[in-house]
């Protein structure tokens, strides 16, 4: 498919390691719940920073603990981070975040913790505004360059769906999935529970068996984990409003919520929060709630989302520009909140690949630096995931 | 550009999403003529009854235990003998991925 009006380049922040930025933020990295409040202040006072604090950080074990030090090293990795102030209660923690996030990124990092400042949280906090804005300066000076647009990686979500979703929305941020694959550009999709139905059409996607049977099992392995909570997942689903809405059966409703990827081979199985090895489309095997989803994909590294919604759906990505798109006919018009209005397909004013041109410009647009409406409002958040409960 | 279709003021009144698909989705309330999208062509299916937004009506004939088309996908299975311009719904449609779970 040829698409010779959308362009090949956006204007991005080139990094020493890793994929470009979209944006170019300080991070402020609250890595423990005892200085969350102290990451705040630090933060507040160093305007156009972004905070990202932890409740957690002490009493987890195993793959709980594995998930939250993926979070905390993916989110400070970011491509659209350009440099990072830990705050932390101990050193030790600190300094292994720290080498993480540098491995990985090979960007600036600072580390400010209670250790430092015999558990004074004021002297911490006065610590870190001189260490940020130390930062804040150093990367203020970065421009914007033309790179490709295989430096994008898209996380695609949805959220508060209806029927303008699986019919419009969704093909349609596929159809701009696929556009950037063929280019050399990453995508991810997550949701697992939201491939349930639709597991056989994913399967035979992969790019080989065994990624096909690891999607299989990923949806295999939720659905029991739910059926020992004691609910089927198939009984009900499609729900009543789904059936009145004109959903007959499940194949269809989680069709309608995998067309968000479009079609291109599916090149592994992501754990939550895992950066891809590889471009092209993967899926996440993560959890069904959007804040929690979207931050798995931010840490694995996406630095645009993609979140069709059909009533409405204000939440954003804090790290990762959100670019919120409705064929609702009315929700659309909700304009300091939907970026892409896509209504014109369901009025049949539009055809796919007409609206399809639009939005990669627009996802060019934002990649070179257009605010969303999320960015404008301050809506963006990141939620922590957990796997187990604190010991 | 489409051709006009007086019914709703604009071009078509239902859409199919890939090119296999043996269903279309009604846009509106249909009860007489459908005006489908297809690709970049146009065509009119003659409805068997009402069709309400949202929901589905074949595009051909469907024989009981064919598969069920939309998405380019398998929905589910006939369980009766679809006509063309008839409703398909939880009343002729099944799921295959509940009845083998």
């Amino acid at each position: 498919m040829t698409r010779k009006d959308v362009p090949t380049e956006f204007l991005g922040f080139a990094r020493p390691k890793g994929r470009a930025g979209t944006r170019n933020t300080l991070l402020v990295l609250g890595i423990n719940g005892l200085v969350t409040r102290a990451a705040e202040r630090i933060s507040a006072a160093l305007p156009g920073s972004r905070l990202v604090a932890t409740p957690y950080g002490r009493g987890q074990l195993g793959r709980d603990k594995d998930m939250h030090t993926a979070q905390l090293i993916g989110l400070g990795a970011h491509p659209n981070v350009g440099a990072v102030l830990i705050v932390a209660a101990d050193r030790p923690t600190a300094e292994s975040i720290a080498n993480g996030i540098a491995d990985r990124s090979a960007r600036p990092v600072e580390i400010v913790s209670l250790d430092d400042v015999e558990e004074d949280a004021l002297a911490l906090t006065a610590t870190g505004i001189r260490l940020g804005g130390a930062l804040a300066r150093l990367i203020s000076g970065q421009p914007r360059t033309p790179l490709p647009v295989a430096e994008l990686f898209l996380g695609i979500e949805c959220g508060h769906s209806d029927a303008t979703s699986g019919l419009f929305s969704n093909p349609l941020s596929g159809a701009a999935a696929d556009h950037l694959v063929e280019r050399g550009g990453t995508v991810v999709i997550g949701e697992t529970l939201e491939w349930l139905g639709a597991e056989h059409v994913l399967a035979k996607r992969a790019a080989d068996a065994a990624i096909g049977r690891a999607v299989v099992a990923a949806v295999e392995s939720r659905e029991r984990a739910v059926s020992t909570l004691g609910v089927d997942l198939l009984y009900n689903n499609p729900g009543y409003e789904n059936v009145r809405g004109g959903l007959s059966t499940i194949e269809e409703k989680s069709l309608g919520a995998i067309a968000k990827a479009g079609s291109s081979p599916i090149r592994s199985v992501l754990d939550f929060a895992e950066p891809p090895a590889t471009s092209g489309l993967h899926v996440m095997d993560g959890p069904g709630f959007s804040p929690e989803s979207m931050t798995g994909f931010a840490a694995s590294g996406a630095q645009i989302m993609l979140f069709t919604t059909g009533a409405g759906n204000s939440f954003c990505s804090l790290l990762a520009p959100t670019i919120k798109i409705s064929a609702h006919p009315h929700a659309a018009l909700r304009t300091e909140q939907i970026d892409f209005d896509a209504s014109a397909l369901w009025r049949g004013e539009a055809t796919l690949p007409d609206m399809t041109e639009g939005l990669l410009s627009r996802i060019i647009d934002v990649a070179s630096g257009l605010s969303t409406w999320g960015e404008v409002y301050g809506e963006g958040n990141e939620s922590f995931a957990r796997f187990g409960s604190s010991f | 550009m489409p051709a006009d279709n007086s019914s709703s003021g604009t071009a078509w009144n239902a859409v199919v999403i890939d090119t296999a698909d043996n269903v279309a989705v009604a846009l509106m309330e249909l009860t007489d003529t459908a005006v489908v999208e297809r690709g970049t062509a146009i065509e009119c299916v003659v409805l068997r009854e009402p069709v309400a937004p949202g929901h589905k009506f074949a595009l051909r004939a469907i024989a009981a235990g064919d598969p069920v088309i939309k998405y380019g996908q398998a929905i589910g299975i006939a369980t009766s003998d679809i006509a063309e311009g008839a409703g398909v719904h939880v009343h002729n449609v099944r799921s295959n991925r509940a009845s083998s779970a």
